[in-house]
């Protein structure tokens, strides 16, 4: 049940107009720090509005693991634009259960900044114990694909979260060698033309081989 | 669809009859960095349009795109069919072809662009009555000043008095020219004051500028702007590519 703050906060953001009330209201439902605002911060997040979202996407962050199921649950295949924040809360939360999300936001999603915080989550998703091998499989491969992605932002990403995971949770060895060779892939000039990406796939290769 | 091949790029390049189809040749050939043998010779046909009369903006288009693409393409011989362009009676002209030979670096063209806003802020500078453009296209000739990079003392003294100019980003513009020739401390804390600017159009442009200049002592500034995580990646990628430096990669890291 919604508390009363809640419920009052809530109300503000409903006559919120401009951008400025907006951001005041969804700070102060934020402030309240109750996971029962979740479905309104989402809803927040598909305003249309990134100075709102922004907030709302801070605010949803703090909430903490709790509301991944609402998040998943809210999911809006319309609202595109609310979909790529929800990447970045999944993405930053940290919780395996964003696994398919981000799996699927990696291969389907138009922007690459939207496949750059998924390729981001999927190399800092919490992938250790009770997690079925299948899961760090999957979490791997969609990596491989991010290394072979167009934007030169994604294969970045990919390079940054192959180092993580492979100095993180040494995987089964044919995908330590699938990762390794991608890398040295990333990092050589004659088969990546961007150079900000072959300097991060060297400090890569350079950290995984004295780690 | 499948997307077009090479030949068939420039098969569609050098017929005449379908121009929005060279329109897209045009652009695709730059874009693509193509070294396709034909490329430059069919790119500087296109230009023969602007000395039309009248010109035919469909055709004036495609050379525009020309221009850019010849800029990225950086084959040398392309500099002798860009330069003359810089004495064009279009705006848009003078502007993509100063881009394209800043992308030259050509320091031929620096003499050429000097004379262009020598005039200063109140007349290169001024803006052309009932339109939003100045006299002439100065972001683009004080970039291509500050990227070509030389750095006599006439080329300072005439980009100096621009970093007084009314609007901000003409200021960001020569603050980065001149950060890029003297590399002068000064000019990058005028960038980073610019990063503070209300208008968030005023502060990408001032990130933007500070990231192509690879001054690495402002990324400190550049993580902390009130900018997207997108345009901060793009501003430190060219931070990063020209001075190598990891901690760049490890802000980079923090941004993704």
């Amino acid at each position: 049940m919604p508390s009363v703050a809640l419920d009052s906060a809530i109300r503000h953001l409903d006559d919120a107009r401009t951008t400025p009330e907006l951001v005041r209201a969804t700070q102060a439902i934020c402030a309240q720090e109750d996971p029962a605002a979740a479905p309104t911060l989402i809803k927040v997040l598909g305003y249309n509005n990134p100075a709102v979202a922004a907030v709302a996407t801070q605010g949803l962050i703090a909430l903490g693991r709790a509301i991944v199921p609402t998040l998943l649950m809210s999911l809006d295949a319309q609202n595109y634009g609310a979909r790529a924040w929800v990447v970045r809360v999944i993405a930053a939360l940290r919780d395996p259960r964003g696994l398919e999300l981000l799996d699927r936001a990696l291969q389907a999603d138009i922007a690459p900044s939207v496949r750059r915080a998924a390729t981001r989550g999927l190399a800092e998703l919490d992938l250790v114990g009770s997690t079925a091998p299948a899961d760090l499989s999957r979490c791997y491969l969609a990596l491989f694909r991010a290394a072979r992605d167009d934007e030169w932002v994604v294969r970045y990403a990919a390079a940054y979260g192959l180092e993580r995971r492979l100095s993180l949770t040494p995987p089964p060895e044919p995908l330590a060698d699938r990762g390794c060779a991608l890398l040295q892939e990333l990092s050589e000039e004659c088969r990546e033309n961007v150079k900000v990406v072959r300097l991060r796939a060297q400090l890569a290769l350079q950290r995984l081989s004295t780690g | 669809m499948e997307p077009l091949s090479e030949a068939q790029v420039i098969a569609n390049l050098r017929q005449t009859e379908d121009v929005p189809a060279q329109y897209y040749a045009a652009w695709w050939l730059g874009k693509m960095r193509s070294r396709h043998p034909q490329a430059v010779t069919l790119l500087l046909d296109t230009l023969s349009a602007l000395s039309q009369v009248p010109v035919d903006p469909e055709r004036r288009g495609v050379a525009l795109n020309a221009i850019r693409a010849l800029g990225m393409l950086q084959d040398a011989p392309a500099l002798s069919a860009l330069l003359p362009l810089l004495k064009s009676s279009d705006y848009s002209v003078r502007e993509e072809a100063a881009r394209s030979l800043g992308l030259h670096r050509a320091t031929e063209a620096v003499g050429p662009l000097c004379h262009l806003i020598a005039g200063g802020p109140e007349q290169a500078g001024r803006e052309q009555p009932g339109s939003a453009l100045l006299q002439e296209p100065c972001e683009a000739i004080l970039e291509a000043l500050g990227a070509i990079g030389v750095a006599t003392p006439s080329v300072i003294e005439t980009i100096t008095p621009f970093t007084q100019h009314p609007r901000p980003l003409i200021r960001a513009a020569a603050c980065r020219a001149l950060l890029q020739i003297t590399g002068d401390q000064r000019w990058a804390s005028e960038l980073e004051q610019l990063l503070l600017h209300p208008e968030p159009l005023v502060r990408r442009g001032a990130l933007l500028d500070l990231g192509a200049t690879g001054w690495t002592a402002s990324l400190p500034a550049i993580e902390a702007a009130t900018v997207e995580s997108s345009l901060k990646l793009v501003a430190l990628r060219g931070l990063a590519e020209q001075s190598g430096d990891s901690t760049i990669l490890d802000v980079m890291d923090r941004l993704l």
